[in-house]
């Protein structure tokens, strides 16, 4: 287990340093600068800015000196919210992001697997059939549309739930959440089923089967398990999904998470803002990749050599 | 042929039905999809010959809904082929070649699979202009993972097969078996993959667009539709729920139908 980790966190580190590498390059080619405004400013202050932010700089000594601030966990200062620092301003959007995704992929795993498991057992039947479709909706549902769906049903029609903001309590959680996990809930309800499918007609079920076992038994700890583990392996897409999803549901209900950040700073071409965020999603998607394996390795451990 | 009208494929005529009124619509509505009704501004649904109404700036739904469908299915059908086609030849030339070069090949896709991409293609779209044909190119350049895979696997079984073992030994060069014998026996499955990659290439677009990046005004889409709708849904809900709802309705159809074609095929 040990091993596979150190041998994932091997391929990690170069991953992540040409993802940053490839936006750092990428960004500096863009037309416009940060401190493009309304009204021109004057070339020397142009110029003074340039030198105090190091943009005058080779474009690799700029980008090496980044990467060795970067290491010792200095994003450097944001080119736009001129009193704050990128690491201030992440540390603030960072834990709305982390809540909002943590909490829509609990979400998704409880409605999925229990969706997917009763369906499986009712298979072929009304209920079978009327869950896979639900779910085939629910995986085309984009997180664009249902937010403001949601918003206008339960939060201007209904009243029931606040439309923007963090402020009230922890009902403020619950459209963006539900909008977030949706379409990840009905990806993992057919999963499930698919994998109960195939697993419930294998040999080690008709053994059980015949030696009497109560079903509920052989469902929870024969079938559900090895049924899981395509479930696990759609982990990892599905976290890059939630964080997608997350720069919508940040901007339509109005949080200030990672995700507004990032399209902010892209916008304004506030280049360390934009890295800074890019840096951490991948570093996000590649944990959480990694975690994803684990629980892989845990669900089958056939695995666990590879 | 004469199995696609039964009723087990009615998600497919439902798609069709859309297309030809997104492309019949402009030709006979009164009004086109940029033009301002100053009369009639927020105007109810059935006011007049507005059917579905008018939106905050008195322009005519249902011809912009028109607009917007045909500009979304335009950039998906686009964007899906560029897939299709990065997709083959990476996953043909992996599954061909073998060994090493297939390992490589695929560890690159695996590595692919795990990136945040969809910020890559919004920073691709913030740098270089938003121009519609850099929206579909930057979302065909994404969309190919799945289908080299699925091609990898098909030409990988196709290989072993006595008819390829045949054609090798009398000496035909790779590049004919690839074109004559192999591509042929793929093209099923690549058709239902790349049914089910313009649903996720819809999604993409109109995810862009939504957030401003993807379509630029004039020009319109059901992202830029719906975007418009969000932000105008306390005066006039219809001009949210129609194109989201004409959203979820392709996304739907074109999901159901190629799940079932890939379960067809494969």
């Amino acid at each position: 287990m040990m091993a596979l980790v150190a041998r994932r966190l091997m391929t990690a580190i170069p991953t992540l340093l040409a993802i940053i590498l490839a936006s750092f390059f990428l960004m500096r080619l863009a037309p416009g600068g940060p401190f493009d405004g309304e009204r021109p400013l004057p070339p020397e202050t142009q110029a003074a800015l340039q030198t105090a932010y190091g943009l005058d700089k080779p474009l690799w000594e700029q980008a090496w000196l980044y990467v060795s601030r970067l290491v010792q966990g200095d994003f450097g200062p944001s080119l736009v919210y001129r009193d704050f620092t990128v690491s201030e301003l992440v540390a603030q959007g960072l834990p709305i992001s982390l809540t909002l995704g943590g909490l829509a992929i609990i979400l998704a795993l409880l409605i999925g697997i229990s969706a997917g498991l009763f369906a499986a057992v009712r298979a072929g039947k009304a209920a079978d059939k009327t869950i896979m479709m639900l779910a085939t909706v629910a995986t085309a549902l984009p997180t664009f549309v249902t937010g403001p769906a949601l918003a206008l049903l339960f939060g201007l029609w209904l009243g029931l739930l606040p439309v923007s903001g963090t402020s009230q309590g922890w009902s403020w959680l619950v459209m963006p959440v539900v909008a977030l996990a949706l379409p990840v809930s009905g990806a993992i309800a057919k999963l499930t089923r698919a994998g109960l499918a195939t697993v419930l007609k294998q040999d080690h079920i008709r053994t059980a089967r015949a030696r009497g076992l109560p079903e509920t038994k052989i469902l929870f700890r024969h079938g559900l398990r090895p049924a899981l583990v395509p479930v696990a392996s759609y982990l990892g897409p599905a976290a890059a999904g939630l964080l997608t999803g997350a720069v919508v549901v940040e901007t339509v209900f109005g949080l200030p998470g990672l995700g507004r950040y990032f399209v902010q700073g892209a916008l304004n071409r506030d280049y360390p803002l934009v890295l800074g965020v890019v840096t951490l999603y991948a570093a996000l998607i590649i944990l959480f990749n990694l975690f994803a394996d684990l629980i892989y390795g845990w669900l089958d451990p056939r695995m666990r050599e590879g | 042929m004469r199995a696609l009208f039964s009723r087990d494929h009615w998600p497919l005529w439902v798609v069709l039905v859309l297309i030809a009124l997104a492309l019949v619509l402009p030709a006979v509505l009164p009004w086109t999809y940029d033009q301002i009704d100053w009369d009639a501004v927020r105007a109810p649904a059935f006011s007049g010959s507005h059917i579905f109404g008018t939106d905050e700036i008195g322009r005519d739904r249902l011809a912009r809904l028109a607009a917007g469908t045909r500009v979304t299915l335009m950039v998906a059908i686009a964007a899906a082929l560029v897939s299709l086609i990065v997709g083959i030849a990476w996953g043909a030339t992996a599954g061909w070649v073998g060994g090493k070069v297939d390992e490589a090949m695929m560890r690159f896709v695996d590595a692919l699979y795990a990136l945040p991409f969809m910020f890559i293609v919004i920073l691709l779209m913030v740098i270089f202009g938003r121009s519609i044909l850099l929206v579909f190119i930057g979302i065909g350049l994404v969309e190919w993972l799945t289908m080299a895979r699925v091609v990898r696997g098909q030409v990988m079984a196709l290989k072993q097969r006595p008819f390829i073992l045949a054609a090798e030994a009398a000496g035909t060069p790779p590049l004919t078996i690839i074109l004559k014998h192999v591509l042929p026996n793929i093209a099923g499955v690549a058709l239902a993959y790349l049914m089910l990659t313009v649903p996720q290439v819809v999604m993409v677009e109109s995810f862009l667009s939504f957030l401003g990046l993807g379509v630029q005004e004039p020009l319109t889409s059901l992202g830029i539709l719906v975007k418009e709708g969000a932000d105008d849904m306390d005066m006039t809900p219809l001009g949210l729920l129609l194109p989201g709802g004409l959203l979820v309705l392709l996304l739907v159809c074109l999901t159901i139908e190629g799940e079932r074609l890939r379960d067809i095929y494969s």
